[in-house]
This record gives C-alpha cells, structure tokens and sequence, in this order.
C-alpha cells in the first residue's frame, strides 16, 4: 500500500496553496506607488484636455471665479475684467505678487465673505458669504493663489 | 511504525493547511496600510486625543452599507482611511482626504463611494476593488471622466459642479444624438432637421453636391455630420431629393416668390441688423451659430426659397426654431435682394444654383440609400429611431465591445466610446455613424455623459429632482402666437424651452408689469447691454403683444411672489436710494449717467419690473435663478422694502441710442 504519492499530493496542494498566497499578495504597499495609481487612469482617458489638468478643488474654483469674479477681475486676476472700467477704485490685480504675498488665506476669504464695506475697502466688491458656500469661498481662493506671478 | 509516522505526518500537513487561512489574512495589505494610516493620522492629528483616537483604531474591514441604494456594500474606506480626516490633505494616496465639493466628504455615509467613482466595493484587494483584475466585475470610472458618477443620480442638463458632465450633455442634444439612438424618458426627441420634399425648390445640384459632401465645409455651424458619402452615393441622394417634388403648398410658394420683383438691399440691411438675425445665425462667424451660417446663404439656396422661408419658416419645417417675423411682403424682398447682393459665394461657378434633371432610377436608388444611411431618422416625418438604444451604456462591459482593427486602443468602455465618437466607422466594418468633427475636449464631454447612462436605476430617493417645475403651455390663440414666434426656442418656460434667453417667462406676470411687456414685443430693446444673444425684433402686431402679456399677468405667476409688498409698511425711497448708493449696486448696473454694465440698467426699473418681484428678488436672487450673480446681501424685510421702493420711483429711462420708435 503505497500512501507515498497521497503525501507527495498533499505536500504539493500546500505548497500550492502557500504560491497562490504570495501570488495573491500585492508587492508591499507603498505609498509613492499607490498615488501613481490614480494618475494611469487619467492618462490613459483617451481625450484628456492638452493644458495639465487641475486639481477637481481647484476646478471647482476656477469655475466659480470665471462665473462670479472674472467680470471684474479678469480671467488671469490682472484687475481687467470687461467691467472693471465701470468701477472707481478699480478692482485690485490679484496676480500681484506684493498682494499675494501681504494676504493671508484668511484675509482673502474674509474679503469675498463681506465684501469690500466688510474690510474697510470699496463697497463695489459685494459680499458673497450668502451666496457661496464656505467651501466655494476657499476654494476660489484657492484658485486665485493660482495667478501669483 | 510507518503508519503512526505518517499519521504524524498527515496531522501536522493538516495543522500547516489549516494555518494558511488565518495567515493569509493576516497578511493581507490593508492591515499594513491601516497600521501605517494610524501612524500618519496620528503625526497630523491636531490634538493629543485625537492622535490617541487614531492609534487605538482595531485593525479591520471598514464598510459602508447602504441598504437604500441598491444594497451597496463599499469597503472602500477600508484602505482610503483619510477621506473623511482633513487633516489627512495633501496626504499621500490611499490616505489623501477627498476632494471638498457639494456632497464630500460630508455625504459619504450616505452615498458610499461607488454610486459615484463604479469599481468594486466589496473587493477588498487593490486590483479587485479598482476593478483592473481580469473578471473582477466593473472597473472604476478613469478620473477624467469622474462626473459620469454625478450625472447617475443628477438627470437634468446642467448639474452644478460637474462643468464636463454637462457639457456633454449640452452636445448630445446639439448634435442630435438621440434622433437616431433611444434613451428611456427621451423617446420623443427629434432633430430639427428640415423635411426633404422642399429640398428641390431649395438648392441645386451642385450646391447639394458640395453640402452631401461635406457640410461643415459648406455651412461652419451645420449640425449634420459628416457621412463620407461616395460621389456615387451623393448622385443617387441627389436624385432622389430633386424627384421629391415638394409639397405643392410649398413648392408652389417659392415658385410664387420667384416671379417677384427684386427689393432694394439697402433697406434688407438695415431691417436684417435691426431684426437682430445675428443673434442665432452668423455672418463670418459672428452670432452665437445656432443657426446657419449666411455669408454664403445666396450662392446656397434659390432666391424664390428664401422670399418663402422668411415669410412662412414653419411651412417648410415645422420643427425649426426660426420665428415668423412680421415682416411685409416688400421687406422680406429687400431682405432677400441685400442677402443676393452680398451674401454670395463670388468662387462658386455660374451653374452652382441649377436643378438636376431627375434620372427616375438613380432616384430609386438613392430612395433606397436614404433608408439604408438612416438620414430619415432626421429628416423624417416619424419618430423612428435608426442606432441602438444608449440605455446602460455606461455600464457596459468592455469585453462585449467591438474594437475592430483598432490595435492602438487600450480595452477599456471609455477608449471605445471616445474613438466611436472620433472615428466611429474604424471600429469595424460596415459601421453606419457618420463623423461629428468633435475636439477632444468636447468628446471626453459626450463620454462623460454617456457613462452616467447607467444599467442600474438609481433608487427614487437618490435621483435628484428637477429644479424646474412642469407648467403649462399656453393653448388657443396664444398658443398660436408663441408657436409662431418660438418663444420656447429661447426662453424656459417650467421645465420646458431653450437657454439662450436669461429670461425664464414661467413667472413673467409676478416679474415684469403687463404694459412694459407689451412694448417690449413690440419693439425690443437692449436690456443687458453685455449679452450677445438679443431678443429678435419681431415686428410683432399690436393685438398679439397685447394678447401675451394679457397671458403672463394673468396666468403665468408665482405664488410666492406679492403682488403689493408694501401693503400696510412704508415706502421709504430716500432710505432706499441711500442704501443703493452705499452697497455697491452701481458695480453691475447702469443707473443714470454711472454704473457698470454687468446686470440690466435699472434707469427705468420702475417702469419694467413689478415691486413684488424686485422685493422677493433682493430677498435672495438665487431662488429664482441658482447661477445668478447677484449677491445675495442678505437684507432685512426694511432695507428690501426701502430699495424696492427707490427703484419703483425710476420711471423714465434716458432715450436708448440707436433703437428708431
């Protein structure tokens, strides 16, 4: 009675089994690899735009400048937007890196929150805290960091 | 004893096998990525207790069950432990907090995070979950095209927030997509795609050649694709075409307008720039080209036709936006003689204009080839559709996908639906969908939106409702009259109607005082001097205009808009000039001889709007119109009050340039 090759089949199947473990079991985790992760993904979109696509945050941002603030302050923030020559004090340029650099975060969302009256500056700025939402607020912010020179 | 050792053996192969499982899972990689999140989280923390709170986290399975919406499981946050931690920002992948819009991360216990991205939320290994393994079920929507996820629950047009999503929703409905595929809830979408039979009376040979050929070539804003037809096939559709007689009423009406005199150009260009056709049609590009192209129109389409068009647009194709203007019939001839004397194509040969002679069996084939390309889906009378349906395309499998020939291809749904809109006969051999001509930017758009076609309804609770109400149309007479001057090609009407216009007409009657509608039907004027696309000057009879504003006051109002705000308060215009020199007002509106021109002009505010409106307007602009921008400045019932006032004391506007009474 030969149990020989019942043991050899025995050792094998755990074997097997130990491989398919290690087969299964990604390669350590690593940090640097998991983000590259995400960015496969978008780059292998057939049709992504040619300008680098922004952060979704910062899109939404932008989205809300082009839509609320570029009438005044221009698309690039440069202060010349097609209405901005119907305003006295004209509206600030925000790429102005002196600016950029005296604003904190807080000071810029304070501004849009309560207008120029709120801070002190001309009223011709409204208040926007009623009509964009807290995140919205941060997030144009965000976006207007984006034109520091 | 060999059979004692071997027992011995076998027992211990056993205990081994029977190890394997709890080893496994211990060993399974997000355990390390939730030791290594605790340590992360805890270095970021904010406070003692905090970073304490991170570290005593058990290592487990983290998930997310939401038995409302289709019973989805997503253990997802299981390995993207930061979605919810702000302080994890900027953090590296899998631990980065999630992006901050409407509904994260503050919805996440609601939505979980498939209903959104796709992929496997049971999966609790990368690939798995990511769906990238072979049979792993659904693979995740590519980041690029992530507001697929938005529009699964968001149906209508324009979703906030998502720019890309309804872009390309914008696009299926220009291009005409749905006129040849079927989506549930759409069915009775149709082109405005002019019918054929006054296609003879139209053109002519040649002219139809060149558009058959190519009719972005011909016309920049033609909404027809392209069908790389053969010189044969356009031969044949030719014929066919000119063997359609025309309906005698309007074969018979441009024969008639044939035989009549020329008009004097001169006067055609002034009433073409004061009826404001630019608006919708372009010349060299300028108009919003909504509507054809007329640079060329004379070296396209027979004089006679056009006298008639003008006259009667309906009669020719019913489903057109085009008004019928009011114009007589000598203006209509001056319109015309000025588009003969410079709206030609000075290249085009002599002959460019001249009917075919009908070969009958030439045009029996092209009958044949105009079922066989599907034009009538189109251009036909019926509501017949010719593509497959696009129902649960966004769920479709990439491997039940035919990619043909083209080895260059990634297998993924979003790679095939992007090269089916950029090139859609290379995926396979007899392929029928013509060529749009889409820019990239503009397919990943219409991919964005056809992803969000999903197969599986989202629940009742988790759609989102219409922001705009169904109401009513008006029948009879006035029915009459908005039909013929295609007030719903422009204007919203509930739920109903185009965007061009800022001026939704559902709450005409609560907003704007019946006399100044009146007038300004008849003689419409600039409002807001920024926007390009005007209200056309109708040359609309007096009755008429009398009749629809008589209709929005009595009809088309809004309950919650007073009619008297005043009632029982005091009018205090004073105080409310004061408070609109103060506020900041003047930034976007002309008032007097200053202001910026963004918002309309409020000089003669008192004679255009009702102080109902302008009240519940200053009480929150953004309920009656989400996007507005006007800042809601949050006033008190008195300051509201005290504005509406001032403004309703604005009665006489200084005399607007250029507008002839």
């Amino acid at each position: 009675m030969s149990l020989k090759p019942a043991v050899i089949l025995l050792l094998l199947l755990t074997g097997g089994a130990c491989a398919r473990r290690k087969a299964a079991a990604p390669p350590a985790p690593q940090p640097a690899a998991a983000e590259t992760a995400a960015q496969p993904a978008a780059a292998e979109a057939p049709s992504a735009p040619p300008e680098p696509p922004l952060p979704y945050e910062l899109r939404l941002g932008r989205a809300v400048y082009r839509h609320y603030c570029a009438t005044c302050h221009g698309e690039t923030g440069a202060g010349d937007g097609f209405n901005a020559f119907n305003l006295d004090p004209r509206p600030k340029d925000l790429s102005d890196p002196a600016l950029q650099k005296a604003k904190s975060d807080a000071d810029l969302i304070d501004a849009v929150r309560r207008g120029g009256a709120g801070v002190g500056l001309s009223p011709l700025m409204p208040p926007w805290a009623r009509t964009l939402t807290a995140v919205q607020i941060e997030q144009v912010v965000g976006y207007i960091r984006t034109f520091r020179k | 004893m060999p059979l004692k050792r071997l027992f011995a053996i076998t027992s211990l192969l056993f205990l081994a096998v029977l190890a394997i499982s709890p080893v496994k899972n211990a060993l399974r990689p997000y355990r390390s990525l939730q030791r290594q999140f605790a340590r992360l989280a805890a270095s970021r923390a904010r406070s003692q207790a905090a970073a304490r709170a991170f570290q005593a986290r058990p290592v487990a399975i983290q998930q997310i069950w939401l038995p409302a919406l289709n019973n989805t499981v997503d253990r997802c946050t299981t390995c993207h432990l930061g979605v919810a931690e702000p302080t994890m920002a900027g953090a590296p992948a899998p631990f980065q907090f999630h992006a901050r819009s409407t509904h994260t991360p503050a919805d996440l216990e609601r939505f979980g995070c498939t209903s959104c991205h796709g992929g496997q939320g049971l999966a609790t290994s990368k690939e798995e979950a990511h769906g990238a393994a072979p049979g792993s079920g659904g693979p995740m929507i590519p980041l690029a095209f992530a507001e697929a996820g938005c529009g699964r629950c968001h149906g209508a047009e324009q979703v906030p927030g998502a720019e890309i999503l309804s872009r390309g929703r914008v696009l299926m409905d220009a291009a005409g997509c749905l006129a040849c595929h079927g989506v549930k809830g759409r069915e009775g979408f149709r082109s405005d795609a002019p019918p054929l039979e006054a296609m003879g009376p139209k053109t002519g040979g040649e002219a139809l050649r060149r558009w058959l050929h190519s009719p972005r070539e011909v016309d920049p804003n033609a909404t027809m694709p392209d069908f790389h037809l053969t010189d044969v096939q356009i031969n044949q559709l030719s014929h066919y075409l000119f063997n359609l007689a025309g309906t005698a009423r309007t074969a018979g009406l441009v024969q008639a307008a044939a035989k009549e005199p020329a008009g004097d150009p001169a006067n055609g260009k002034k009433l073409f720039a004061e009826a404001r056709c630019l608006t919708c049609h372009t010349v060299e590009g300028k108009g919003n080209g909504s509507a054809p192209e007329l640079s060329k129109v004379a070296s396209r389409d027979q004089a006679g036709w056009l006298l008639a068009f003008i006259r009667d647009p309906h009669a020719f194709n019913p489903r057109t936006r085009m008004p019928q203007y009011g114009f007589n019939a000598a203006e209509t001839r001056d319109i015309v003689a000025y588009f003969e004397s410079e709206f030609r194509d000075f290249d085009a040969p002599k002959d460019i204009l001249d009917p075919i002679a009908v070969n009958q069996s030439t045009a029996e084939a092209g009958a044949r080839l105009y079922r066989q390309l599907g034009c009538f889906a189109c251009h036909g009378a019926s509501n017949e559709k010719f593509g497959p349906d696009l129902n649960g395309i966004g769920d479709k499998r990439a491997g039940s996908l035919e990619f043909g020939n083209r080895k260059d291809l990634p297998r993924t749904l979003p790679a095939w639906l992007d090269a089916k809109i950029a090139d859609p006969r290379s995926l396979g051999q007899g392929l029928k969908m013509p060529s749009y001509g889409f820019s990239a930017p503009d397919r990943r758009a219409l991919v964005t939106a056809l992803l969000a076609m999903g197969a599986v309804p989202v629940p009742e609770a988790y759609r989102s409702a219409p922001a705009a109400k169904h109401v009513s149309l008006p029948g009879g007479r006035v029915g009459q009259i908005f039909d013929r001057y295609r007030c719903l090609s422009c204007h919203r009407f509930g739920d109903q109607g185009g965007d061009t216009s800022t001026a939704p007409l559902t709450f005409e009657g609560s907003k704007c005082k019946p006399e100044w509608v009146a007038d300004y039907l008849m003689l419409s004027y600039t409002i807001r001097p920024i926007l390009t696309d005007r209200m056309p000057v109708f040359r609309m009879a007096r009755e008429d205009a009398a009749l629809l504003a008589q209709t929005f006051e009595t009809f088309y109002r809004d309950p919650a808009i007073p009619d008297d705000p005043f009632k029982d308060k005091p009018r205090e215009p004073e105080a409310g000039r004061l408070l609109y020199e103060t506020q900041g007002c003047r930034a976007c509106h002309i008032l007097g001889a200053g202001g910026g021109y963004f918002g309309p002009p409020l000089s003669e505010a008192g004679k255009r709007l009702k102080p109902g409106w302008v009240y519940t307007w200053m009480k929150g602009p953004q309920k009656w119109r989400a996007d507005v921008r006007c800042p809601d400045y949050g006033f008190s019932d008195t300051d509201a009050l005290r504005l509406t006032a001032y403004l309703d004391t604005l009665r006489t506007a200084p005399k607007q340039p250029g507008v002839a009474k």
